[in-house]
């Protein structure tokens, strides 16, 4: 399953991805952008897991379930 | 008042952190506590001890496959038990998923399973009464010396803080 998003980017970011995908460093731009947010996903999980116990903590103390 | 997930999935973290404190039987609130074959084994391996807890936790494996689960594990590298207890998750509409891992629970997130993790559901045992806030004051400051859960020292202080200032 996939879905598509609608987003602004900067107007040079895009020419210097667009550029990468035409010289073949990647197949399409849709694989480019579903790797730039793996990346940062990837990046990000300690912030993430963070964040997913501070959720938790709400939901304990406060939650209604 | 949301009405208590009538089922609930587990995946391993949960299931072994709270046996390594052991309060497994805290999860005795719920309905139906689903243990994926896959988690089942993983558990069997790592801690089987907390198969034999005062909790009824049930096997079983996913005989239904979601698309949507297959779609979501190669992009967030979810491992067996995740998946299996995902399609689960599917199948059984308005469960619980219970885990520790980041990844399964973004995945959880897309798939719109609600998901909590050891810390939640310790502290929600303050709320629910199953335990009382001095016991799981205990339990949360024993975690590092105790269990295999890996939480940040100062955000653990931050959630011990928060339960000590809680009041009902």
């Amino acid at each position: 399953m996939s879905i598509q998003i609608h987003t602004q980017i900067p107007d040079q970011l895009w020419q210097q991805a667009q550029s990468m995908v035409e010289q073949g460093w990647i197949n399409t731009m849709d694989a480019l952008v579903t790797e730039a947010i793996r990346r940062y996903v990837e990046s990000h999980q300690q912030e993430l897991s963070e964040h997913f116990i501070k959720e938790d903590i709400e939901w304990g103390l406060h939650g209604s379930d | 008042m949301a009405q208590i997930k009538a089922v609930v999935i587990a995946d391993a973290g949960p299931i072994i952190h709270l046996d390594e404190l052991h309060c497994l039987d805290i999860l005795n609130d719920y309905g139906r506590i689903i243990v994926p074959e896959t988690v089942w084994l993983e558990v069997a391996y790592h801690r089987p001890q907390a198969l034999c807890a005062q909790v009824n936790l049930i096997r079983q494996r996913a005989v239904d496959f979601s698309p949507q689960v297959n779609a979501l594990t190669p992009l967030y590298t979810l491992h067996a038990g995740e998946q299996e207890a995902l399609h689960l998750c599917v199948a059984f509409k308005d469960s619980l998923l219970l885990t520790d891992d980041t990844a399964a629970r973004l995945a959880a997130k897309n798939l719109g399973v609600t998901a909590h993790g050891t810390l939640g559901v310790l502290v929600r045992a303050v709320r629910r009464a199953s335990l009382s806030k001095s016991e799981v004051l205990e339990l949360l400051r024993a975690i590092p010396s105790q269990t295999s859960l890996h939480v940040r020292a100062s955000l653990l202080s931050e959630v011990i803080n928060d339960v000590e200032r809680f009041t009902k």
